[in-house]
């Protein structure tokens, strides 16, 4: 297992040259394909396992969004980062995987009974760790994944602004609501 | 709104959210590696080139050629017993330059799909997509008229295919990102595209010189 936000700054400047990998995948170059993938691979994997955690799952979107990110490559106008915009991909991908994934489920069981993405079975005295991750799991779409992104992983409301397609004011209040959600739902564990 | 964090114990609890394991690098890269061979086996220059229209028209003048080509004559048709017992060769033909004009009608609509996904944010071809899919939409209905449509799979998504660029079509300058979006969810809902390079595989749309 990696180490949370010890080991991982997703504000630390990028160790290669984007534009000169970009210019060379648009030649045709499949080894500077190589580079972008390890350059920008684990900041975007690690955000999708945040958002499903589940291993196979966040492989398969991470795989589509970087197929996609080559294959729409030419498109990047270098409005943001390339990192922040592989990871709006990702979001794109995950998010409609998870979509479909609920839909599924509600066919499934019904509505009633659909539980919510990622939910693990009940036990019979949850620590802190697993009231949380219900919780989390518990918000709606908008606000767990700027929960995840900000509090979670540490990214600026600028960059899931520019990552979701919204303002940055949207991404604060939502944050804000997340919080409260969450406050909420766990207030026994909330210290004075 | 960032000077009201959650309690400490609760931030470290946050923390534990989904934690990752270490990215598998190389099995992702496999299968990435695999599709962008792909890729390049079925483009070998840039996409962002293709003019729309052209390819279009082209696909448009196609399956009207064939058809005028392969249209029924004056002369009387096999009854169906004859046709279930002993398919006439202008039959199969027909059927063959049906199939091969969907394919390529496909693999334009798959080009037309992506490049307009891949834009849904900047919004500066709307007008360029319209009139492609105004044209797609014509050979879209020729085919659901045709004895290619009589493929339950192929009818189903020439049917869903038909939806999305009714709604690309209609397109203007003026529409939003919201409208946009709203295509965009639609193709992704229906599985439009992904259906589209299923039909189409890598390397097989066919050319006027095939046929």
């Amino acid at each position: 297992m990696s180490d949370g936000r010890l080991t991982w700054n997703p504000h630390a400047p990028e160790p290669v040259d984007d534009r000169e990998l970009i210019g060379r995948v648009l030649a045709g170059d499949a080894r500077a394909e190589r580079e972008l993938y390890d350059a920008h691979v684990d900041r975007v994997f690690r955000l999708v396992y945040r958002m499903v955690g589940d291993s196979h799952r966040a492989q398969d979107y991470t795989q589509e969004a970087f197929i996609r990110g080559f294959r729409r490559l030419a498109d990047f106008r270098g409005d943001s980062a390339l990192s922040t915009w592989l990871c709006s991909i990702a979001i794109s991908v995950t998010l409609n995987g998870l979509r479909g994934l609920k839909r599924a489920r509600e066919r499934e069981v019904g509505l009633d009974q659909a539980p919510a993405i990622g939910a693990r079975p009940v036990e019979a005295d949850p620590d802190l760790k697993v009231r949380m991750r219900r919780a989390i799991d518990g918000l709606p779409e908008g606000y767990r994944t700027v929960f995840v992104m900000h509090d979670v992983e540490g990214y600026t409301h600028q960059e899931i602004a520019t990552t979701l397609g919204v303002q940055p004011g949207t991404s604060k209040a939502q944050l804000f609501r997340a919080r409260a959600r969450l406050r909420e739902a766990l207030a026994d564990f909330a210290r004075d | 709104m960032d000077d009201d964090p959650l309690d400490e114990s609760l931030r470290a609890a946050a923390r534990e959210y989904h934690r990752p394991p270490d990215a598998p690098r190389e099995a992702m890269w496999r299968e990435i590696e695999r599709a962008r061979r792909l890729d390049r086996a079925r483009r070998p220059g840039p996409r962002r080139w293709i003019p729309w229209g052209a390819a279009a028209a082209a696909v448009l003048a196609l399956g009207i050629g064939i058809g005028r080509m392969w249209a029924p004559t004056g002369s009387p048709g096999p009854t169906p017993g004859t046709v279930a017992a002993r398919p006439e060769p202008a039959a199969r033909v027909n059927e063959t330059a049906y199939r091969l004009a969907t394919v390529e009608h496909l693999g334009q609509a798959e080009a037309l799909l992506t490049l307009f996904r891949a834009s849904v944010r900047t919004g500066s071809q709307e007008r360029l997509a319209s009139a492609t899919a105004r044209e797609l939409l014509a050979t879209n209905r020729l085919l659901l008229d045709s004895p290619a449509a009589r493929d339950r799979r192929t009818r189903l998504l020439l049917e869903d295919l038909e939806l999305v660029l009714a709604e690309i079509a209609q397109l203007t300058p003026q529409a939003t990102a919201g409208d946009r979006e709203l295509i965009r969810e639609g193709m992704e809902r229906g599985g439009v595209l992904s259906r589209l390079r299923t039909v189409v595989p890598a390397g097989t749309t066919p050319t006027r010189g095939d046929l």
